[in-house]
């Protein structure tokens, strides 16, 4: 089945009869439950192949598509794309990473028949610093013995099964990156010295199932090491490359339901006399995010792709957009919140989705990698990046080649391809702020390159993460319209703090029409429409 | 600028060794003299994202694209040392 | 800090303190949680702020209240919304109710409202309905006179206390045409109508201040009294209800203070615990520098809610400015700080049982700071309603910085809390303000001034050329304003931004009002010396500011910040001790 079909699944969300519409989603959210007719959908579309490698007998081949297949679901409920089971590939990126042959299949075979597999990284006194997580594995005749707490773990009270971040060294010794290992713990309810602990709720996310797993001398065999002793770190890095450029992708489609939604309640909604729509200021925030939405998907959808093309710098891209495409996201969702007015505070009524949304972009952003986790990974790599060339496969459509997880690396090296795609398109503007950043970046000292780095220092990451949006944009098959281009220009200055608003609309005129071509005629807002079932008022 | 700046062909484990030496008392705001070239890389107060930035100076220096899995798997500046010139020899 | 206790101590931090002595530590974070999760009114709450006759506080002395400074009453609002955010709004919806009596009413009107309030009886204000929100020239309950009798007719939605409460002021339609003149505000008294003319409408599920009454009316042929129910003179209700929202827009500014409290001590708290990389996250620079950004944020804030509030006692006359200024930049501002705060949090910002290490029902209460104050920016005049008003002052604005003002001599007043407030004086608020913004005008003296203290003083040279900046980007904007074309309704985009900018001028130019009004009286306060939090503050509105003196200036609001969290004060440029938990 494809992505179309799970459009079509999922039915026309403005239905209120439709158990898997905006009403059905919001009174679910409310309940704090995920939306179980929507569960079903997923369920029946078997949304678990799209995390399995197709030579595994998935569906999985490009993450671009993958990011694309998924965006029906996210359009709708967050909470229902990562509490069925967008964490499922979290956990499963590691095996398909570092497993045996038998372990792929044996995971693949679960995944199939629609288990769900929980990623136990999170401690709640570690956050998102791996080096530290405490949980113990220590080896015992032929296999582990672990002790310790994951907590904030989706889908802990119900997964058939988990991957388990544990520490493996001797937690005296000084700490190093070969502390930790990934364990595949299958069939969790017969695992002796597990316990499933009490559920965590949460203010986004709300139908999401988090909960944790308490390990009282739980004994697992062997088999259940993903990869050698010690390389879970390095195992974890490469898998969150891939989770970070999905995360960062499907996020967008947040900001896709709710552009749609404030735009059909503005043609509704008459103040003063008229339309919203009539109103030039909620003219220009509509279209704005319009704009908005189709830099973040550009930025998101190149990290995607230089997983497969660039592999070796990939994370650096992927940590990039990972921070910044959720901001875009978020701050556009705030902006249309304010359009929206008090509908947006009401948890009834046919917009109270869009709040939902705003909630649940929130917990995306924390959930998975922490804005300044991903700063941190992009800030080490700053100094000396060097603008190389770039093959326009990066920026288009085009078939991509097989994802190979073992080519991608902890750390990216300093070749940088989308900078040096933008030295080939960027205005003046651009070209002097990116030989800025890069001066800058060269004249950081080495104790502003890590963790006790100034704000000053880190604001680089931004500034960076800004021009490879541009260069995603400026390198898109799209850009051959100029006042697409012009519109994405002005509104990377903006949103960048670069430069201030301007006197004049007429990019975003143009970018308006657009949007409500497309609201009219059933197409999406992504940078690449797609059909969907939705109507205006 | 961006290109190795040395010549690898004279370069011993013990001039990598001072180079790394110097990365890392520049870091720690430290003399030289006060870093012990045999203990974990931790234990000098080196956390994960400065090895980050240590290999990209690596890079930067010799020309080799490096990750921080060499410095886990070689984890006191000497260890590092030798590895490290055992790449930069080959 | 024994600095703090040479320092004068202002009356409405007094006051403050007093409140949260009677009212002792907050309950459990839990029962509030579980409250607000199943929509429970805070009845308990809401009762022990009547216990110590709060409402008071809402009614002006001459009518038996306790209202004799707005300033003192924002003060006592604001501790409670530090506390919790659904309480305040509950509670304070009673005084945003009354405004329109105090403002318009007749004297006998006003002791009649002000013996309910004495009474506990909740005050609702039903302005907004359902298919026009914030515009309400074209509201639809209707008001048919007929002799000495005038029937309501007709439905308010989102309506604060509209089911609790026992008094409503109502906006109606008198003429069918409408129009500036076709509405007038009734005093709707529930116990005086037969069953059924007043229906309350179901209580609606908000995302935040769930606990809080938000519903709304029908009225079906309520009969209320031609003259005696009638808020001021026939045809008058729109313009008292602009006139009033003056009021009530300056004063939400103290939701938006005590939300920004409660977040600012979870976040400090939490960062103060937290081991990130083998450090203290608090000490980690970048988060360290997020903390005092947000609080030199919430100090503008709390600078510009000051001078704004003790405005409305000495320069009424350009509340309109102000306070449209006041209600968008404040809530908005305290948004971003409380987003910030939450990406500093992280998980701990969205876990509604995660507190710290402590896992337990209800106790994550972050979140519930965030979805209570996102009600602040929507209520009472949205923003795009606030920068609307901008705009449409823009006019006069423009001619008053043309004619080269001096500042109103009230403004001194406002802005020197060891000076004694006048009396609020009703009559006097404007429409539109005819004479320009007297803090704007204040700026080339105040920045003279500034100069002239730098000039025997060095440290002070930094904030000085902050604020010779500010001035210079005034002047730059006001220019701008006066040649921007306004065609109403066709406002064009680049109006709202030039409103946003107008704003943050006036904020920036009421903190350095506020800080050469005062900077003697607290020279022994830290934040105060060299003008620390005004730098901060300042910059914090993108004024350029020279980064090694800013460095040294949040350096020191780092540690007040911390000496007020972790001594159980308030998170403010003055000083007040809070009986609230706030150990680690």
């Amino acid at each position: 089945m494809n992505g179309d079909a799970l459009e079509e699944l999922l039915g026309d969300p403005y239905d209120g009869s439709n158990p898997t519409g905006h009403a059905a989603i919001v009174a679910a959210d409310d309940a704090g439950e995920p939306c179980a007719a929507g569960e079903a959908v997923l369920d029946a579309w078997q949304a678990n192949a799209e995390y399995v490698p197709a030579e595994l007998g998935g569906r999985l081949t490009a993450v671009d598509e993958l990011v694309r297949r998924l965006r029906p679901v996210f359009r709708r409920d967050a909470g229902l794309g990562l509490g069925h089971g967008l964490t499922t590939l979290m956990a499963s990126l590691n095996v398909w990473a570092a497993g045996t042959a038998e372990q792929r299949k044996h995971l693949a075979g679960r995944l199939l028949a629609g288990e769900r597999v929980s990623v136990a990284y999170h401690e709640l006194e570690h956050g998102n610093d791996l080096t530290r997580n405490a949980l113990r594995a220590e080896r015992r005749g032929n296999g582990f013995v672990l002790d310790g707490t994951k907590r904030v773990i989706n889908n802990a009270g119900r997964a058939r099964a988990a991957v388990v971040f544990a520490r493996t060294a001797d937690p005296a010794a000084a700490p190093g990156g070969r502390d930790h290992s990934l364990l595949f713990v299958d069939d969790l309810d017969r695992v002796p010295g597990l316990t499933r602990l009490p559920r965590l709720r949460t203010s986004g996310l709300a139908g999401c199932l988090l909960a944790g797993f308490g390990f009282d001398g739980a004994v697992v065999g062997e088999d259940a090491l993903v990869g050698a002793v010690g390389t879970g770190a390095e195992t974890a890095l490469r898998s969150f490359q891939v989770s970070r450029c999905v995360t960062a992708g499907v996020g967008t489609s947040l900001l896709e339901g709710a552009l749609f939604g404030v735009y059909r309640f503005a043609t509704e909604r008459v103040l003063y006399g008229r339309p919203v729509t009539a109103i030039p200021h909620a003219r220009s925030v509509l279209a704005g995010a319009f704009i908005d939405l189709q830099v973040a998907q550009a930025l998101a959808r190149v990290a995607a792709r230089a997983l497969h093309l660039y592999p070796s710098v990939a994370g650096r891209y992927a940590a990039a957009a990972k921070y910044l495409a959720p901001k875009i996201t978020e701050n556009a969702l705030a902006d249309l919140a304010v359009v929206l007015g008090a509908r947006g505070y009401l948890r009834e009524g046919e917009y109270a989705f869009v709040g939902k949304h705003l909630r649940d972009i929130a917990g995306l952003s924390i959930g998975h990698a922490g804005g300044v986790s991903c700063q941190l990974t992009v800030l080490p790599d700053l100094p000396g990046v060097r603008p190389t060339g770039a093959e326009g496969a990066l920026f288009d459509d085009s078939p991509l080649p097989e994802l190979d997880l073992g080519e991608l690396r902890v750390r990216a090296g300093r070749a940088d391809p989308l900078l040096g795609a933008l030295e080939g398109v960027a205005d003046d503007e651009l070209r002097a702020e990116l030989a800025s950043v890069r001066a800058d970046a060269a004249a950081l000292p080495v104790t502003e390159r890590g963790v006790t780095a100034s704000h000053r220092s880190l604001a680089l990451t931004e500034r960076y993460a800004w021009l490879l949006a541009a260069s995603a944009c400026l390198n898109s098959p799209r850009a051959a319209d100029p006042q697409w281009t012009d519109a994405v220009l002005e509104r990377i200055g903006l949103r960048s703090g670069r430069t201030t608003e301007r006197t004049s609309t007429a990019a975003l005129d143009a970018a308006y029409q657009d949007m409500a071509d497309r609201a009219a005629t059933g197409r999406s807002f992504d940078l690449d429409p797609e059909p969907v079932l939705r109507a205006l008022a | 600028m961006n290109s190795p700046d040395s010549t690898t062909v004279d370069v011993t484990p013990a001039d990598v060794a001072a180079w790394l030496v110097e990365r890392i008392a520049e870091y720690r705001e430290a003399p030289a003299a006060e870093i012990d070239t045999t203990v974990p890389l931790a234990e000098l107060g080196l956390d994960s994202v400065y090895v980050l930035s240590l290999c990209g100076d690596v890079e930067d220096k010799w020309g080799l694209v490096v990750e921080p899995t060499v410095a886990w798997d070689h984890p006191t500046i000497d260890a590092l040392a030798v590895h490290l010139h055992g790449e930069i020899a080959s | 800090m024994t600095a703090t206790d040479t320092t004068f101590r202002h009356a409405p931090m007094v006051a403050l303190e007093q409140l949260e002595h009677h009212l002792g530590p907050a309950g459990p974070a839990a029962e509030r949680s579980a409250d607000d999760l199943a929509e429970e009114f805070p009845v308990a709450d809401v009762a022990a702020l009547d216990a110590c006759d709060l409402a008071l506080h809402y009614v002006p002395e001459e009518y038996g209240g306790r209202l004799r400074d707005f300033e003192r009453s924002a003060a006592l609002i604001r501790a409670v919304a530090g506390r919790d955010l659904t309480v305040a709004i509950a509670h304070g919806k009673t005084f945003l109710g009354c405004v329109c009596v105090w403002v318009a009413g007749s004297a006998e009107q006003a002791r009649r409202v002000a013996a309910l309030v004495a009474a506990k009886v909740p005050v609702s204000w039903g302005l907004t309905e359902r298919e026009h929100g914030s515009d309400l020239v074209n509201g639809e309950l209707t008001a048919v006179v007929d002799g000495d009798v005038v029937r309501l007719t007709g439905e308010k939605y989102l309506i604060n206390n509209a089911t609790r409460g026992g008094l409503v002021t109502v906006l109606a339609r008198v003429t069918p045409e409408g129009g500036p003149r076709g509405f007038d505000v009734y005093l709707v008294q529930r116990d005086r109508l037969p069953g059924g003319a007043y229906e309350p409408l179901p209580k609606v599920p908000t995302v935040g201040i769930r606990g809080a009454d938000i519903s709304g009316f029908a009225l079906r042929e309520a009969e209320v009294h031609a003259v005696d129910d009638r808020v001021g003179e026939p045809g008058t209700g729109l313009e008292t209800v602009v006139r009033s929202l003056q009021l009530t827009r300056t004063l939400c500014s103290s939701l938006s203070l005590g939300a920004a409290d409660h977040g600012l001590v979870e976040a400090v708290r939490f960062a103060s615990g937290r081991e990130l990389y083998g450090k203290v996250l608090a000490d980690l620079p970048a988060a360290a520098r997020t903390l005092t950004e947000c609080y030199a944020d919430h100090l503008l804030n709390e600078a510009f809610a000051t001078v704004a509030t003790r405005l409305i006692h000495t320069v009424p006359g350009e509340l309109a400015t102000v306070s449209a200024a006041v209600k968008y930049l404040v809530p908005v501002r305290t948004e971003g700080l409380l987003a910030r705060l939450r990406g500093l949090l992280g998980a701990r910002a969205w876990l509604l049982d995660v507190r710290g290490d402590e896992v337990a029902q209800g106790v994550g209460e972050f979140q519930k700071v965030e979805r209570d104050h996102r009600i602040v920016s929507l209520f009472d005049g949205n923003t795009v309603v606030n920068l609307s008003s901008l705009v449409s002052q823009f006019p006069m604005v423009a001619r008053g910085h043309r004619a080269g003002r001096e500042p109103e001599p009230g403004l001194a007043v406002a802005a020197d809390l060891t000076a004694e407030l006048p009396p609020a004086d009703f009559a006097a608020l404007r429409l539109v303000p005819m004479k320009g913004v007297s803090v704007l005008h204040n700026l080339a003296p105040a920045a003279a001034e500034l100069a002239r203290l730098a000039a025997r003083d060095p440290d002070l040279t930094p904030v000085a050329g902050v604020v010779d900046a500010l001035l210079a980007g005034t002047r730059e904007l006001l220019g701008e304003i006066a040649v921007q074309p306004i065609v109403p309704p066709d406002v064009p985009p680049y109006a709202f931004a030039l409103a946003r900018r107008l704003a943050t001028m006036i904020a920036g130019a009421s903190a350095v009002a506020l800080w050469l009004g005062n900077q003697q009286a607290m020279s022994a306060d830290p934040l105060w010396r060299k003008g620390h939090w005004l730098l901060a503050a300042l910059a914090r509105l993108g004024v350029p500011a020279d980064d090694t003196a800013l460095d040294a200036s949040h350096a020191v609001l780092g540690t007040v910040l911390r000496d007020q969290v972790f001594g159980s004060r308030l998170t403010s440029l003055l000083h007040a001790r809070l009986v609230r938990e706030r150990t680690a």
